[in-house]
């Protein structure tokens, strides 16, 4: 064993249910102190993922070390260097903050009293003061994923997991989130999270692996998959049809470009900014073409797939997986 | 120390055995304990269905039910004593299948805790809260002037059955509650099986004058043989028409000991296994 083992070091992962394979040999390295997003949409895997590095599902091939130690023959010692939290491992709604909280670090072993300095300080640095003593189903979004956070927290775990830790936030909690984030991992935790938003991964992470189907479609850094994605493109969207027709005549000979047509979209590619918008509205400008909307744009998951997979995540996927997990 | 933690030094977490189990065991059940006064409607299962149904039968059928040798009230708390232990099961399941779709268990699964201690925890919440909504009954019953004939010996018999026959039921009550795909469908299995056997168990009428088929199911339905037993040891009221009928007790706790032989390796097995796949 090398001295110092990665966080995690999974070789061909593979989970089916029934007929779906939800994770297909699927790899991943993350290195200690390192931040890795698992990215993709609903239905892609990531959660099977997680449950299966957390111990909670069985693969069905493959293999898997956290910290060193097999999730399958040694899920004990795994559990006490992990800690998940997230959709799926999620706090007791019928007690309140402080109780989950306490419940929590007792049942890591902590006595009265040491869970008590324990918690007190987990609510200062949360800053959960203010609704410790209220029931968890009585929280909003942003406070449950606080209190979860810091349930998290409760060991200084040798790796943190967050499950999908911003969906269904507003945008605002979802900034305090990444800040908290932040400075966990200023502090040097090691961390996974998997999330279907680009700009969450890019934010937070040091390396992400896209995956779709359960399967790895492109890894690298934050910045390396945004430049085989396209920095960011200018969406125009025609009135109709025919404009939609006219506006590919009228800018297929200056621009690359991309056209959904079910959606009467058309993506430029836009490295340059404004320079490039403006390029665009100069065009148009004298057209009198019916165009709904112009818009320069940030690229998002769909953009990655598309620009990766040549598809995007479609809901059938999405539907299958669902059935899948319920079966 | 860093800021957001102890030092694993610190932690206690590498202690195991028996003395840990039952730690870790009494935390989960003070756990489920607390739902009670927050979720109060857990408890209809177990305290108003009851309550209605002797209000139902003792003010609005009963004047139809005679029975002889005994008063009508004298009958029927026997037997809805028993029909409250069968609901038992209906509610550690929809209990058990709420908290299994809620993510909490998953964490639990997920830290270094013994995972029959979780399991523990929830049979014993369960099962205290079955408890609970056996006194109540049994006070409002006794409030209603029902008048058990017990005997110390007969009071120590009676009691041990119950216990035994709540802790069996909350077992096979947190095995359907794994089972099931959601709180609702339990509550719909309750209503298919449990209802009927807990109505055909001689419960509010004998099971001598029911017809052939749901008396031949009524002579050999666990329940039946439980609310014989309580008839027997507070009321002196003895039933035939089967072995079991013949030897309530003994039938009652062969019951019992059987499903709890097929329910509690099945459920352990259930929970450590996975639960959405």
């Amino acid at each position: 064993m090398p001295s110092e083992p990665h966080a995690i070091e999974a070789h061909a992962l593979t989970k089916r249910f029934g007929d779906f394979t939800a994770v297909d040999q699927l790899d991943l390295t993350v290195e200690t102190g390192s931040v890795v997003a698992l990215l993709g949409p609903n239905g892609a895997g990531k959660t099977t993922m997680v449950r299966m590095l957390a111990t909670l599902q069985r693969p069905d091939g493959g293999s898997a070390r956290v910290a060193g130690h097999d999730v399958l023959t040694e899920a004990d010692r795994v559990r006490r260097v992990i800690s998940v939290t997230g959709q799926f491992a999620a706090l007791d709604k019928n007690l309140t903050s402080i109780e989950n909280l306490t419940l929590m670090a007792r049942l890591r072993g902590h006595s009265r009293a040491a869970t008590r300095t324990l918690v007190d300080r987990l609510i200062e640095r949360f800053d959960i003061g203010e609704f410790r003593d209220r029931l968890v189903k009585n929280l909003s979004g942003g406070q449950r994923r606080r209190v979860d956070l810091a349930a998290g927290l409760i060991d200084s775990p040798q790796l943190l997991v967050l499950d999908e830790p911003t969906t269904g936030l507003d945008p605002r909690s979802r900034r305090v989130v990444w800040s908290t984030v932040r400075e966990l991992v200023a502090e040097g935790v090691t961390l996974l999270l998997t999330t279907q938003y680009l700009d969450e991964a890019d934010a937070l992470a040091d390396r992400v692996v896209l995956i779709d189907r359960g399967r790895e479609i492109a890894k690298g850094t934050p910045a390396e998959l945004k430049t085989r994605v396209g920095e960011q493109r200018i969406d125009i969207v025609a009135g109709d049809s025919a404009a939609l027709e006219q506006l590919e005549q009228l800018l297929g000979p200056s621009f690359q470009m991309s056209v959904a047509r079910e959606q009467r979209t058309i993506s430029i590619p836009a490295p340059g900014d404004v320079a490039d918008l403006a390029r665009v509205t100069a065009v148009l400008r004298d057209s009198a073409i019916a165009v709904d909307e112009l818009a320069l744009r940030r690229p998002t998951l769909d953009d990655a797939f598309l620009a990766l997979t040549g598809h995007t995540a479609s809901a059938e996927e999405i539907e299958a997986d669902m059935a899948g997990v319920a079966a | 120390m860093s800021a957001h933690g102890a030092s694993p030094q610190a932690v206690a977490s590498t202690q195991s055995g028996p003395r840990r189990y039952l730690r870790d065991t009494g935390l989960l059940t003070v756990r489920s304990l607390r739902a009670i006064p927050r979720v109060p409607e857990r408890l209809l299962d177990v305290t108003i269905q009851p309550i209605v149904f002797i209000l139902l039968f003792l003010y609005v059928f009963g004047s139809a039910i005679h029975v002889t040798g005994i008063s009508y009230k004298d009958y029927l708390f026997p037997g809805i004593i028993g029909q409250s232990l069968a609901f038992g099961i209906i509610g550690a399941g929809v209990a058990t299948s709420n908290d299994m779709s809620e993510g909490v268990i998953d964490r639990f699964r997920s830290m270094p805790i013994g995972r029959l201690s979780i399991i523990s925890g929830q049979v014993m919440g369960q099962f205290c809260e079955a408890a609970l909504g056996m006194t109540i009954v049994v006070v409002f019953g006794l409030a209603l002037g029902w008048n058990p004939h017990l005997t110390l010996a007969h009071g120590v018999e009676l009691l041990a059955l119950m216990l035994l026959g709540m802790f069996a039921f909350t077992w096979a009550g947190v095995l359907a509650g794994m089972l099931v795909r959601s709180p609702d469908a339990m509550q719909g299995i309750g209503f298919i099986v449990i209802f009927p056997l807990s109505f055909m168990a001689g419960t509010f009428v004998p099971i001598a004058g029911m017809d052939a088929v749901p008396r031949a199911i009524a002579e050999w339905d666990p329940i039946a043989a439980l609310v014989a037993s309580v008839r027997g040891l507070t009321q002196g009221v003895h039933t035939g028409g089967s072995w079991q009928l013949e030897h309530p007790e003994i039938a009652m706790a062969l019951w019992c000991l059987l499903i709890l032989a097929v329910s509690m390796p099945l459920a352990v097995r259930r929970f450590n296994r996975t639960l959405a796949g």
